[in-house]
């Protein structure tokens, strides 16, 4: 069979203000949904729901701009 | 009156004049009848990619809640003041006063810190932490004296 699933088990995010919620400070939690190059993986290899998806890549890009998540693995 | 969460990066060079730029911009917050319902200072950490070729800045967090106006007038003293290398205001629903990931990290940062007495007279914040405490044995040492006498 050609096509395999290559789905990962679904992250259990948590609501604001526990530890693994959706937000832009939890570094940790964004960077299991960034290549090594700093690219956002897309929903269709993490499994993550359309709801969530969205929530993350507003979280990711909020990061990016004060400098907690690099762009790109060619910063200087 | 909205609640805002503002995160603010300043020059690391200026990174003494952080609690003079917090009490003023809490002056104009509190004068114009809003309120600070969290303040975090993350210090100085290494930034992902260089800004303006600096490696570090100092973070500083808070969350507000003011009207449009003092909002208008936090920003642009952001953008004036040359310190402030780059600020992000998001809208909140809620007050947030919980301590958010990095300000526990950084914390406990501290403390490992603090429990390391060389690398302590390193960083000044563990330094400070560790002053009221030398004064609180001095008093309970002064009480016990005047128990003594007694």
């Amino acid at each position: 069979m050609a096509r395999q699933m290559r789905r990962k088990k679904q992250f259990a995010f948590g609501t604001p203000g526990e530890a693994n919620a959706i937000d832009y400070k939890n570094i940790e939690m964004l960077n299991e949904f960034v290549t090594e190059t700093g690219k956002i993986v897309p929903s269709r290899i993490t499994g993550t729901s359309a709801k969530h998806q969205r929530q993350l890549t507003t979280a990711i890009k909020r990061a990016r701009y004060i400098a907690l998540v690099p762009f790109c693995d060619a910063h200087e | 009156m909205r609640h805002y969460e503002i995160v603010f990066l300043v020059h690391p060079d200026q990174s003494s004049q952080v609690p003079a730029m917090i009490d003023r911009y809490r002056a104009t917050i509190e004068g114009a009848s809003g309120a600070i319902h969290r303040l975090e200072d993350w210090g100085r950490r290494h930034l992902a990619y260089p800004i303006k070729k600096l490696q570090k800045a100092h973070y500083v967090l808070m969350n507000i809640e003011c009207d449009q106006a003092t909002l208008a007038e936090l920003e642009s003293s952001f953008r004036f003041n040359d310190a402030v290398l780059r600020s992000m205001t998001l809208v909140r629903k809620t007050a947030m006063t919980e301590a958010s990931v990095i300000a526990t990290e950084t914390a406990e940062q501290a403390t490992a810190y603090a429990e390391k007495p060389a690398a302590a007279a390193k960083e000044t914040a563990p330094a400070k932490e560790e002053a009221p405490a030398k004064e609180t044995a001095k008093e309970e040492v002064v009480s016990d004296a005047k128990s003594d006498s007694e």
